[in-house]
Formats: C-alpha cells, structure tokens, sequence
C-alpha cells in the first residue's frame, strides 16, 4: 500500500447526501484494510443547516475524530458559501473539489447580515489551492439535474482524480443504496466521470 | 462464556450504535428513556438491533429512569437513556436510586453536547457524579463505547450503584471500527441479591433507631454506599480502562474522552493519564503521573470538574486557566491544544466575513403558520423546546418567553397571574412537550382558576429529535391503536372550558381560533394539527412562485421563516425574492403574507 492515508473534510448543506458519501467512501477504503474514523458533526439538525464531515483513512490506527487546521489534504464541498468555511483547514499543498451550488444563508435573506461583496467562486478560485469547481447548472439536461445527485457525482470525480477503479467503486454504491435508486444513481456516477475528464484544474 | 465459537469482526458505528450493541452484549432487558440529541440513535439502534430488548420511548425522562429502577430491582440490567438536559428532569429518580441497592444492573446512558454541535445549552453530566456519589465513565472512540457499556454494567452490580456513561456529540456522530463476535447469543440473567432497595431518607431514618442493631429486618435496610464508593476508588487504579502512559518527563496530561486522542496526535512525546472511568478517580495513577512530570495538565471536555476533583486530592494541575472554559471555549479540538502547548504552532484563520446559517423552519412546517399569526395580531406568547423555538430568532420575533422543555403552559400562566390577566399571554407548546411535562402546567392553571390559552401544536411525533413517537402518535415500539392518547379528550378531561381543533393549513380557521381563544375571558385550548412534513414526507401541494413584476421586496414573506423563500443576487447582480421550487411544498402560507398578491400558485 503507497498511500498512507489521508484527511478529507467533506462540506454542504442538510439534504445534499453527504452522510451517504461518506458511507460509500468508507466502504471503498475498508474493502481496501483501512483504518477508518469519520465524524459527522451536524448542525441544528434542520434542513438547510451546513453539514460538516471528517474523514481520516490510515494505515496506522486514527486518532483524533477531528481534523486539525492545515491537515486536510482534500475539500469535497457541495455548497459554496459551506467551501469558504473550509479553506483555511487545508494543507499547503491541499486540493480544493466544490459545487458551485449555493444556498442562500437565512441571515442573510433576512437582512441579518450582508451577503460576501466579491463572488464566492473567485474567492475560491483564488484561494492559492489546487481547485477543482463543478457548476452543476452547466451539466444540468432536461432529463437529468446532476445538482440533486451531487454526492453521486462528487463521488465518482474523486474517484477519477484519485485513479480508483470505477467498477469497485459503483459496485459499493449497488450495494449500498435501495434498489430503485440504483439505476439512477449509476447514471449520475457515470457523469461524474465525464464531468472529471472535463474539468481542468484552478490554477 | 463465547469462545469456542467466537468469530471476530471489524464493524463501522458510531458511537450510538455502539452503545446499543454494548447493552445487547451486557445482556440488557430493558431499555427506556427519552429522545435528546445527541443520544437518540442509543435508543433506536437498540429497538432496530436487538428485539429481545424491551424498549420503550417513555413520556418524559423521570419516568423512563424510573421505568429503569424498577425493572432493575427485578434483578434484571437495565438502562436509560437521555441527554443531560433530560436527567435535569430525571435528577430526583437518579437521587433516589444513588447510593440504594442494586439488583440487575442500572446504567443511565447520558448525551453531553459538548460544543453545542447541536445547538444545545452547555451542561456537563459529571456533575451528577460529584452530587450524587457515583461512577462515571467515559470513552474515547467506539470501541470503548462498547466496551465501557458492559463494564458500566458489572460496576453497577459489583459496587451496587447506578453508573452513568457519559457520551459526547463528538462519540455519538464519530463512526470508527467495533471488533463485534458475530456468533455472540444474547443472554439474560436475573440476579437478585437484596429484598429490598430503598432510597437514603429510608435507609437513614431506620438508622436512628436501630443503630447497633443486627436484626435482619433492620439490616436489610441498610446499604453502606460510602463503602463501596471507597472501595471502588481504591480499586480502580488497578481498573484497565484507567491508562497510564508513561512517556516524556515535560508534559503529563490527564485526560478522557475524545480530547485523549486530540492529545495524543497533537503532544506524541506527553504522558497521558487517560481515564475510562472519570469518577471516582484513581489517586494513585494520578500521583504517579504527577511525580513523573514536571507540569501537570488536565484536558476535559465540558467543565473544569476533574480538574476540581485533584485540586481537591492537593495535586497541582493546569487547566482552566490556560484552557479557560466556558464561555470561552466550548470544546476542546487539537487545535486549541497546539495552540496552547505546542511552541510556534502556526496560525490559520477562516475566512472573514461568511454569513452565517441561522436556523430556518422546514418549508411547510405548522410552526411557521402559528408563528406568523401570533407575530400579525401583536400576540405575546411562550415557547419551550419545540421546533417552533425559531419563531424566537429575530427575523421571526413571535415569541418573547422561551424555556426549558414543557415550561410554555405554565410560564404564561405566571404572566398571566402576574399581570391580572390583563394581556392574555399565549402559552405554545408542541405535542411532544405537551406529554413530557407541559400538561402538568396545564393541569395547574385550570385547578389555580387561570384564564390563560394554549396552543398545542400536534404534529404526531417529537419531531425536533427525528421524530419519534409520542403518547399521541398513531406508531410507536409499543403501539396499540387503543392505547392512543387523545389531546383533546385529555384536555377536555383536566376541565379545559373551551377547546378547538383546527387543520394548521387552513389558515383564515387557524386565525379565527387563535383570535376566538384570546379574547374568550374563559382558559382555552387551541389544538393545531399537521403531520410533520419532514417525518411524514406529506405530499406537495402546487407550487408557488413569486410574480417580480408584482414583488416590492418588502420582505414580508421573508420573515415568515421559511426556508424555501431566497433573496437572491440574480447573474446581472439584481438581488430578487425568490422561492426554491426543490425545497417548497405548496403550503401557501408566504401568499396570505404578501399585500402586493405577487405570490400565487
């Protein structure tokens, strides 16, 4: 085994699947011996409240559940108001994977607080990390909206960029998902290739 | 006993899960409690799990201890679970049961929300401990979850004392490998060692009399619990779960729970006295650690009570004053100890300037028709721990009075009394708070002659929690159609005068009952129904969309508190008012709120 682990944060908001990402990845690194910890540390519980995931995978026993600031080797954000919060965990040398989905902050709507002046994906794109951005709009078609199955597609570009085996990994996702959502879900897997082929890298 | 055929393997849970299969392994018969994050899931994995288990979700936490007590007297392990809120309620059944005998085992599995990972009030479990003379433990990951849950079990039986398992956020939602014998048979024992189990007052007021004495009808009564609490402190020392990791000669750290491994990533050279059991705590350990080191640190979790505990041995250790505690830091994370104890560890700031996510009611939610009513008729009213606790956020501001869990009946009872009625302060309440405590306070008002109205929201479950059942739902663990308890009836049975039921949809309905209610110069009851839409994934009306030729941006429909209304920066920078056509369900509240008729199905 080269890799000797590594630490993922996973970021979106309630609703986005993100507990099942994390559940399917860690299937991925369990079949390969892994030693795992992930802490999903939720918000109020309510729909639209950001979610938060830590995913540690190591060959040595993990310890702490959470990630240190400057340790996260990879962001896997789906929303991005949820991508800023994250930035600065990240190594140096860390790689920035986001959604340019965003969903609106009640504090701002109700005028609470003022929204972020500059444009969130610049801020992003200029973060001085590797970055990767998916507009889930310009991939949108009308019969299929990849932003509801972001986890799925988030999923399969990880996969890409890390070169892991497609197959092992939408075997996992049959296994793991009821029955009638299979179909579709490989569907949106199989984007998410094709959207990772696509998608060059910031800078 | 499981040897012979015992067949290892690595299970992911989380700290939940693991807890329940430690009580299954324990051979737990009874399970009861009530719903509280973040110790929930303890329950429904339990009831999922293990069927052989009697579970019961019981109206309130006192009585799901009590439920524990008793069965635990029948010489059966047992456990309750709740959060530590909960065991506020559940405080004088646990003071009942200290220092008492015990026959089956007796652990109250008890949430910590260290943190306020989900928005909880900060209290911390330990003290109870102190309080009430008796064990805690705590563990660090899910593996000890397990097996501390058994542990917990045989210190109950070996000491006879109720033993708390302390569980955080950080436990309860952190997933990592349980080494899990799948061949394991579940088996119950009954262990009935005393006739008797009386609380202290019992116990001390046969004493009076009979000091000295050796009749058995008098000695049964007694129970020495200062002498097992000694013995027990005595021997754990020698307890496995209490670690002494002895390593450099600069730092020494007592530690537990979660901030053990946050220790150990971030000070790899430290030695670490890491305690499975925090209460009573090995002196020895601690002495020997002390004279190893040459500073002495104590890094917990929630508040400065160990830390407290070897003050009081005469053994100096830092805490509080190099890590300050609340409400200056909620938790601990290995940030704040490198920070603290890690010499030119650098520094990373997040960003500046991100909005924040304040709650939002779920789109459709009977909550925001009540709220928008209360706030458009300028009626005062309380709330307690409902979902429809956002109507206190200031974008909503239809609640001024917010407490504790079945508290909004009798706090506005109190307004009420306070100011001679003269304002009709409006008691809101939710059907799970209802149940728990809050029909006490209603039961109060009407025998004190009060003229207060109540609105209770029945929205068929304790939806807050992720819904789970309450007296009045139509399932449960123990479900029996005619075993459901009517709202109305009851209300009707306590001598409420007037009470209506009204659909929360039918908004002019809801509006004219509520304003009936108020004015009325009689106490009343207000009984609001609508399944909850996220439990219940009730079917979506037409959608509805905001017409921007029509729309002012007055906001109104904003501060209903819905989540699916966006104010948005459209691609040409224009800010518009928005519905989110994936999060709305077709209510139709937001268009009763808009004067300009812009918003329509």
């Amino acid at each position: 085994m080269q890799d000797t682990g590594k630490n993922i944060i996973i970021a979106g908001v309630g609703g986005q699947g993100i507990l099942l990402f994390s559940n399917l990845l860690s299937k991925y690194y369990m079949k390969l011996g892994y030693e795992l910890k992930i802490s999903d540390v939720i918000g109020l519980g309510q729909r639209g409240g950001g979610v938060e995931s830590h995913f540690r995978y190591s060959t040595k026993p993990v310890l702490s559940p959470f990630i240190k600031s400057g340790d996260v080797d990879y962001l896997l954000s789906f929303e991005q108001t949820e991508t800023l919060r994250y930035l600065h965990c990240l190594k140096d040398d860390g790689i920035v994977f986001s959604s340019t989905f965003e969903l609106s902050t009640s504090s701002v709507n109700t005028k609470l607080e003022k929204d972020m002046p500059e444009s969130k994906t610049e801020l992003i794109k200029r973060s001085g990390k590797k970055t990767f951005i998916i507009d889930p709009d310009e991939y949108k078609s009308a019969d299929f909206d990849i932003s509801k199955m972001m986890n799925i597609v988030m999923l399969a570009i990880y996969a890409e960029f890390r070169g892991y085996a497609h197959e092992e990994m939408i075997q996992i996702v049959k296994e793991n998902v009821p029955e009638k959502f299979v179909a579709g879900n490989i569907k949106a897997y199989e984007k998410g290739i094709e959207i990772a082929q696509a998608c060059p890298p910031t800078p | 006993m499981q040897t012979e055929n015992k067949i290892s393997t690595l299970k992911m849970m989380n700290g939940n899960e693991a807890v329940a299969r430690g009580a299954f392994e324990a051979g737990v018969k009874v399970a009861s409690g009530f719903p509280g994050t973040p110790s929930t899931e303890v329950m429904d994995y339990t009831q999922q799990r293990y069927p052989d288990i009697y579970c019961e979700w019981s109206t309130n936490e006192k009585v799901g201890l009590e439920v524990a007590i008793g069965a635990s007297f029948a010489g059966y392990r047992s456990l309750a679970v709740m959060k530590t809120v909960g065991l506020h309620v559940a405080a004088d059944a646990l003071g009942g049961a200290a220092g008492s005998q015990i026959n089956g085992g007796l652990v109250l599995v008890v949430g910590d929300d260290v943190g306020r990972i989900a928005g909880d009030d900060y209290n911390d479990v330990r003290h109870y401990g102190n309080m009430f003379n008796i064990p805690v433990l705590e563990p660090s990951d899910s593996q000890e979850a397990k097996d501390l849950m058994i542990r917990a079990f045989e210190i109950s039986e070996e000491y006879s004392t109720p033993v708390i398992l302390k569980i955080t956020s950080v436990i309860c939602k952190t997933t990592s490998g349980v080494a899990i014998d799948e061949n394991y048979t579940y088996e119950v024992k009954n262990r009935v060692k005393y006739p008797v189990s009386f609380s202290k007052v019992i116990m001390t007021t046969m004493m009076m009399n009979a000091k000295g004495s050796e009749h058995p009808k008098l000695t049964k009564c007694f129970n020495d619990f200062p002498a097992h609490m000694k013995r027990l402190a005595s021997d754990s020392n020698d307890f496995d779960i209490n670690k002494l990791e002895l390593k450099g000669k600069k730092i020494g750290v007592i530690t537990a729970g979660t901030p053990y491994f946050y220790t150990k990533e971030v000070l790899p050279d430290a030695s670490i006295l890491k305690l499975g059991m925090v209460m009573p705590l090995p002196e020895k350990l601690i002495r020997e650690l002390a004279g190893h080191v040459e500073k002495l640190y104590v890094i917990e979790d929630g508040h400065d009570i160990m830390e407290k505990n070897i003050k009081d041995l005469g053994i100096a250790v830092i805490g509080k004053e190099l890590f300050p505690k609340f409400p200056e830091m909620m938790r601990f994370t290995p940030d704040i100890i490198e920070e603290k104890l890690v010499p030119d560890a650098p520094k990373r700031m997040l960003m500046e300037g991100i909005p924040f996510r304040l709650p939002v009611s779920c789109a459709g939610c009977s909550h925001l028709f009540i709220s928008q009513i209360l706030r458009k008729h300028k009626i005062k009213a309380s709330a307690d721990v409902t979902c429809g606790l956002i109507g206190c956020f200031p974008h909503m501001e239809s609640y001024s009075l917010q407490k504790c869990m079945g508290s909004s009946i009798a706090l506005a009872h109190g307004y009420n009394v306070a100011t001679d009625h003269k304002e009709k302060f409006v008691g809101m309440i939710g059907d799970g708070g209802f149940w728990a405590t809050g029909i006490n306070g209603l039961m109060n008002l009407i025998f004190n002659d009060s003229q207060s109205t109540t609105i209770i929201v029945d929205n068929s479950c304790l939806a807050m929690t992720g819904g789970q059942h309450v007296a009045s739902s139509e399932f449960g663990f123990n479900y029996k159609p005619e075993n459901k308890l009517e709202i109305a009836k009851v209300c009707e049975a306590i001598g409420v005068k007037d009470i209506v039921t009204v659909d929360a949809y039918e908004f002019e309905n809801l509006e004219k009952a509520i304003l009936n209610a108020v004015k009325a110069d009689t106490n009343s009851v207000v009984i609001v129904e609508k399944p909850c839409v996220t439990k219940f994934k009730l079917p979506k009306g037409p959608l509805y969309s905001i017409d921007q030729d029509l729309c002012t941006q007055c906001r109104k429909c904003i501060n209903i508190g819905c989540l699916a209304i966006e104010s948005k920066k459209g691609k040409d920078g224009k800010v518009e008012i928005v519905i989110n056509e994936d999060l709305c369900v077709g209510c139709g509240l937001c268009s009763t709120a808009c004067k300009f008729d812009a918003i329509n199905s």
